[in-house]
């Protein structure tokens, strides 16, 4: 960790500059949002990958470049180059992460999770006993393994590993035996029931702030997952599937990173290409630190946490 | 010769009657509210549909290698029995296949594992394996009502004894190969299923004969042995499972096994499993006289209590974290690890089972018709 903060400091002049583009660019997308109504924000994200810096990385008060910045000048870097040459990788510094739950949140909203389903839990472990405790949190998205024990149990070839390493889903293929889910070592694949945060709510409660129609409308607008538009309707993919976190492909290919990373506020969740020797998941990998979960069952999981 | 309706026929009539009406509710919530009522989920994902299905198949395989074992050996005076153990074979095969198919997210993509078969699936390969089993049952089935003395159907026998015990091995090994399950991942768990399978099979097979009244003291006495040594070769399996894996205290595999024995629903293990399936069969055989009464009683005990296996086996493997703490880190319907079946869960559960001992007494029925016409 302290040989990428020291190669990731900047000379002062340059850190004031960067700083005060920065802000500028900041404060421009703050007046554009707030001056655009709700479909020019979507239409923002359409932008072309020629427009994401991929050499400009935004520097912190303090003279080093916000990891953030830097993952997206590597994730630009990354899809320029073909898929199959990609190796997407995720690292979690278990020392920094408070257990805020904003991944989790952020990816429940990014992906329109049903009640029942998550992708990105954050358990949280009680180390010591008392007076010396401590706690340790341990959020566990799919690991995306390179062996992943879910792909050849499934019946019907609806799940596989793409080229870069992301274990995919084709809900139109999934016929829900859910057998993907028990051959989990990592309790990672979910079952979609069909379910809605509005059952079983009476619309004198929380329903009642929103409206029913717009909380409605809320539980059945379109999951964005895999590139595709899928509308919330009884009896329709992905309800009755197994599904499970994709390191949000459909934004990584759009340029963004993935909705954990993004929200992560102490910086902890980090994304990139590990077959770039220079994106920062590379230098991570590399710590002596660095560990993965259930390392013995042969998995080769691509999620590293760092401890 | 397999018309003749006993009391106790009658009695099994109204039972799936009833059973079968009552059931519907069951269908109707599967139908209309899909997964959203039952009781599995995420964490949980297979409840009692899927050990239903295991267990059906698995009395089909057994009554299937029973009917073929004396079709081989030609033992003409079994030939009655013979056939209805086929038929135990097919309605077995029906329940289970539907209890499998209603479980499935998508059941309308069934059509899938036939057009996108991945045949390094156990699951993708059982699906041949029950198509090819589904023939050759069908074909069996037909030759031993319209002629049982045909040499195709002792042909045909010799392809059924192996095809029986990889079928059921099989089944066993779809649990087997799951390396992220320690209670299921054994070389032995295909073994249990293979000689469940015979038990619950041999057992279903001592039922039917006896309902039928196809069954005098003597065929009672060779299937009532039968089932002795299966009941006494199983209890050494499990034995063999349950003290080496507790002796080596791998955790996630003791943990299971603890579940199973002392966990909420110990009494399945104790009272349904080993005191109604394994010692009270084994003690009504082995202590008294074998006849046909203590024989189909044995049976019965056998045959009700072959559920309770299944659902110990897959269950307590899948009721456990396997990153703890995971339970209580997102909470929500189906994130959680304990599980019992709802009402709705129940209901199918009934329908399905009723559905099958219907399709056997119809079959008993139809079948001697399609005899004389074929005559």
């Amino acid at each position: 960790m302290a040989k990428t903060e020291e190669n990731t400091t900047l000379a002062p002049d340059t850190t004031r500059r960067r700083l005060l583009q920065t802000l500028v660019g900041v404060a421009g997308v703050a007046t554009v949002a707030a001056a655009g109504p709700v479909k020019k924000a979507t239409e923002a994200t359409t932008i072309s990958l020629d427009t994401i810096p991929v050499d400009a990385p935004v520097v912190t008060s303090d003279g080093k470049v916000d990891p953030l910045e830097r993952m997206r000048a590597d994730l630009a870097r990354a899809l320029q180059k073909p898929v199959s040459e990609r190796r997407w990788v995720m690292v979690i510094d278990l020392r920094k992460c408070v257990g805020c739950s904003a991944c989790t949140i952020s990816c429940v909203a990014e992906n329109h999770l049903p009640p029942g389903v998550v992708y990105r839990p954050v358990v949280e472990e009680e180390i010591g006993t008392f007076p010396n405790v401590t706690k340790r949190f341990l959020p566990r998205p799919c690991m995306q393994c390179d062996n992943p024990p879910c792909v050849p149990v499934c019946p019907v070839n609806a799940t596989w590993k793409r080229e870069d390493g992301i274990v995919t889903i084709d809900y139109d293929k999934c016929i829900g035996c859910r057998y993907c889910i028990t051959a989990c070592p990592y309790n990672a694949r979910t079952f979609d029931k069909g379910l809605t945060y509005n059952d079983d709510v009476s619309e004198t409660n929380t329903i009642a702030l929103v409206g029913p129609a717009n909380a409605e409308a809320y539980e059945m607008a379109a999951t964005h997952e895999y590139g595709e538009n899928r509308p919330r309707k009884e009896g329709r993919s992905p309800i009755g599937n197994a599904r499970k976190c994709h390191f949000c492909l459909h934004r990584l290919e759009k340029g963004m990173l993935p909705a954990c990373t993004t929200t992560c506020i102490g910086r902890a969740t980090y994304f990139g290409d590990a077959n770039d020797p220079d994106s920062l998941v590379s230098e991570l990998i590399a710590s002596p630190n660095v560990m993965r979960l259930k390392e013995e069952l042969g998995t080769e999981p691509k999620v590293y946490y760092l401890q | 010769m397999n018309t003749k309706t006993t009391n106790w026929t009658r009695l099994l009539w109204l039972i799936a009657g009833v059973g079968f009406l009552v059931g519907l509710y069951g269908l109707y919530d599967r139908i209309v509210a899909g997964h959203a009522h039952a009781a599995y989920g995420s964490y949980v994902p297979w409840g009692l549909w899927v050990a239903a299905y295991t267990m059906l198949v698995g009395v089909s395989a057994g009554a299937f290698a029973t009917a073929a074992v004396i079709y081989v050996r030609q033992r003409a005076p079994w030939y009655n029995v013979a056939r209805t153990a086929l038929l135990v074979a097919l309605a077995a095969l029906a329940g289970g296949m539907l209890s499998v198919l209603l479980d499935l997210g998508h059941p309308e993509r069934f059509w899938r594992l036939f057009l996108s078969t991945n045949f390094t699936s156990i699951m993708g390969l059982m699906n041949w394996f029950y198509t090819a089993y589904g023939i050759i049952l069908i074909v069996m089935l037909w030759y031993a009502w319209t002629n049982p003395h045909h040499a195709s159907l002792r042909y045909l026998s010799f392809l059924a004894v192996p095809f029986a015990i990889m079928f059921s091995g099989a089944e066993g090994a779809l649990f087997g190969v799951v390396g992220a399950r320690p209670l299921w991942e054994s070389g032995l768990t295909p073994i249990l299923f293979l000689t469940e399978a015979a038990l619950a099979g041999v057992a279903a097979v001592t039922v039917g004969a006896f309902l039928f009244d196809q069954l005098d003291d003597h065929k009672a006495g060779v299937l009532g042995r039968t089932l002795i040594a299966l009941l006494a070769v199983l209890a050494l399996f499990e034995w063999a499972e349950y003290s080496t894996g507790l002796y080596a205290g791998v955790p996630a595999k003791v943990e299971a096994m603890r579940t199973i024995l002392f966990g909420p629903y110990w009494w399945v293990f104790w009272f349904i499993h080993l005191g109604l399936g394994i010692v009270a069969p084994l003690a009504l055989l082995a202590l008294g006289s074998i006849n046909r009464i203590t024989a189909s009683i044995a049976g019965t005990f056998v045959v009700i209590a072959a559920i309770a296996s299944k659902l110990n086996l897959i269950i307590p493997a899948l009721a456990h974290a396997e990153i703890e703490g995971l339970e209580h880190a997102f909470t929500g319907p189906g994130l959680t690890f304990d599980y019992f079946p709802t009402l709705p869960e129940w209901m199918l559960f009934i329908w399905i089972v009723s559905l099958a001992l219907l399709i056997f007494l119809g079959g008993n029925i139809m079948l001697p018709r399609i005899q004389k016409e074929v005559k």
